[in-house]
């Protein structure tokens, strides 16, 4: 049936935006979109960053709970059989390591707060230059909707301001760090690349534990949604 | 021109539409009073002064007839949805059915879409080449694809305006974001070059075959996708594999299907720029390369975006 719909764009976007979206909108055919703070829908992305760690949910399960950097912070995704090419790819990996992701999205609704998570469809090993481009690329696209932001003419623009109210000039802020950091980096060549690794993971576990405090349980939620995917499969 | 001049002459529109002519002074002076004087909502007054129109010139409500939304091919998502669209006949098929008036293709900028001229409709028939209105036209899902209808409540108007077409030549910068089945080291068909799936050929089927090497991929730049076939020149210029490097990949390990995982792992994820031809679904790719780009000259060039709008 898939092949039959109009693919959806993959998206770029860092994942303190990501984090922060938390309105679904549901379309017809099934397709579930997210709205994101820069007023565009999102229901697919492509990310470049570190993998930090993968851990398996319950043993034997072969469903995998992943955390992945970027400069402004983590993407938390899950990988389960139904995506073999990415479970395969992702027991052969070993972290830390940079990786491109293409992923669907999704929110898990909990009692207290909602919750953005990535089911890959794509995991592979890339260089660092194209993490570089992919910073470059989403900063672009990310002061891009901020500048649609700014004009406020589209109705998802409108419904964004009302829903999220972002701070515009907190995104440009991080956009620029984010971005500062490439040209840090070209500086200081002879910084290894260990150790840049290990400082994004430092900022990434960070960010981390102001998450934690929000979301008290990750396994609090369920996970209904393998019902649908062997549904889809199987219809 | 200020705004009610502008739905003053949609109103005159509406009614030229279904073959009335009005007064734009009128309409103009009558939309100014109520919206400018009497602060009545633009929707309202265009309704109001609709209304009084077709009262005072005797037309029963129905003979009015409303266009569905002027919108691009790009934006035809779903069907079942009435639209209306400025367009070029791009091409004209032969009709196979008695039920079909005329079929083929038609363009605006943003993309070409099928269309379907249903005989009942009893419509003039468009020419290749000319640009005409489609109003009222209805969006459906054939084969997997969208297309739009032409019934018996649609209108045709040809129109004096040139349209242009998507450019078929594209030169786009992207990440490589999925490859489909039937990639990588294929058998196609010695009689007529299909692809073997499971080594039968859909038209011939057990049949003798040959090697070759191909990639069927989605290419995705953040606001469009395109779907792209690599040849084995491109593949080899990316990779390095070519067909004997492939064929050779494979009995080594016993395994054709090695060879797409290998190409998947050098190429997935990975931003290219390419130039190529649109076809009617895929982009044929003459040149292809890894992005090479200066990072310090594009990192500057956006910050200085950031700076300028943060002061202004």
């Amino acid at each position: 049936m898939d092949k039959f719909l109009k693919r959806s764009v993959a998206k770029r976007v860092f994942s303190f935006e990501l984090n922060e979206a938390t309105y679904k909108v549901e379309s017809d055919e099934k397709l579930v979109q997210i709205l994101l703070p820069t007023g565009t829908l999102c229901s697919r992305v492509f990310i470049v960053g570190v993998l930090l760690d993968r851990e398996e949910t319950r043993p034997d399960s072969d469903f995998w709970k992943i955390r992945v950097s970027d400069p402004t912070g983590v993407f938390r995704g899950f990988v389960g059989k139904f995506q073999p090419d990415a479970l395969e790819n992702l027991l052969k990996i070993d972290p830390p390591e940079i990786v491109a992701i293409v992923s669907k999205v999704r929110i898990f609704e909990g009692t207290t707060s909602n919750l953005v998570t990535l089911r890959p469809e794509v995991i592979v090993p890339v260089e660092r230059d194209v993490m570089n481009y992919w910073i470059l690329e989403t900063a672009e696209q990310t002061l891009k909707r901020i500048k649609d932001m700014k004009k406020g003419e589209s109705e998802l623009v409108e419904m964004a301001w009302k829903i999220y109210n972002p701070d515009l000039s907190y995104y440009e802020s991080k956009i620029r760090d984010a971005v500062s950091a490439i040209l840090k980096v070209e500086k200081e060549e002879e910084v290894s690349e260990e150790e840049i690794e290990e400082e994004t993971a430092d900022i990434s576990e960070s960010f981390e534990e102001d998450l934690e405090l929000e979301i008290p349980d990750i396994d609090e939620f369920e996970f209904e949604e393998e019902e649908i995917d062997l549904n889809d499969i199987l219809g | 021109m200020d705004r009610i001049h502008k739905l003053s002459e949609e109103v005159v529109k509406k009614f030229k539409n279904s073959g009335y002519d009005v007064n734009i002074k009128d309409v103009y002076k009558r939309l100014k009073l109520l919206i400018d004087e009497f602060k009545v909502p633009e929707d309202e007054a265009v309704r109001t002064v609709t209304n009084y129109l077709l009262k005072e010139l005797d037309i029963p409500r129905d003979k009015l007839v409303v266009d569905s939304p002027l919108v691009k091919i790009a934006d035809i998502g779903s069907p079942g949805q009435w639209i209306s669209l400025k367009a070029k006949v791009v091409q004209l098929w032969d009709s196979s059915s008695p039920n079909v008036s005329q079929v083929g293709l038609i363009g605006d900028e943003t993309g070409i879409i099928k269309f379907v001229i249903w005989a009942k409709a009893n419509k003039p028939e468009v020419e290749e080449g000319k640009n005409y209105l489609f109003a009222n036209v209805v969006t459906d899902r054939f084969g997997g694809k969208m297309q739009v209808n032409i019934n018996k409540y649609s209108r045709i108007e040809e129109i004096d305006e040139d349209i242009s077409l998507p450019p078929r030549d594209v030169d786009i910068v992207g990440a490589l974001v999925a490859i489909q089945q039937n990639s990588g080291l294929i058998r196609r068909c010695k009689i007529c070059n299909r692809v073997l799936t499971k080594g039968v050929c859909p038209i011939h089927g057990k049949t003798e075959a040959y090697d070759d090497l191909r990639i069927k991929g989605v290419m995705d730049d953040g606001e469009n996708y395109y779907e792209v076939i690599l040849n084995e020149e491109n593949i080899k210029n990316l990779t390095g594999i070519g067909l004997e490097e492939a064929i050779e990949l494979a009995r080594k390990h016993y395994d054709r299907e090695i060879v797409l995982s290998e190409l998947k792992n050098k190429l997935l994820g990975r931003y290219f720029r390419f130039k190529g031809r649109r076809g009617e679904r895929y982009l044929i790719v003459n040149d292809i390369e890894f992005l090479q780009y200066d990072e310090v000259e594009k990192a500057k060039e956006i910050l200085s975006k950031i700076g300028g709008e943060t002061i202004g």
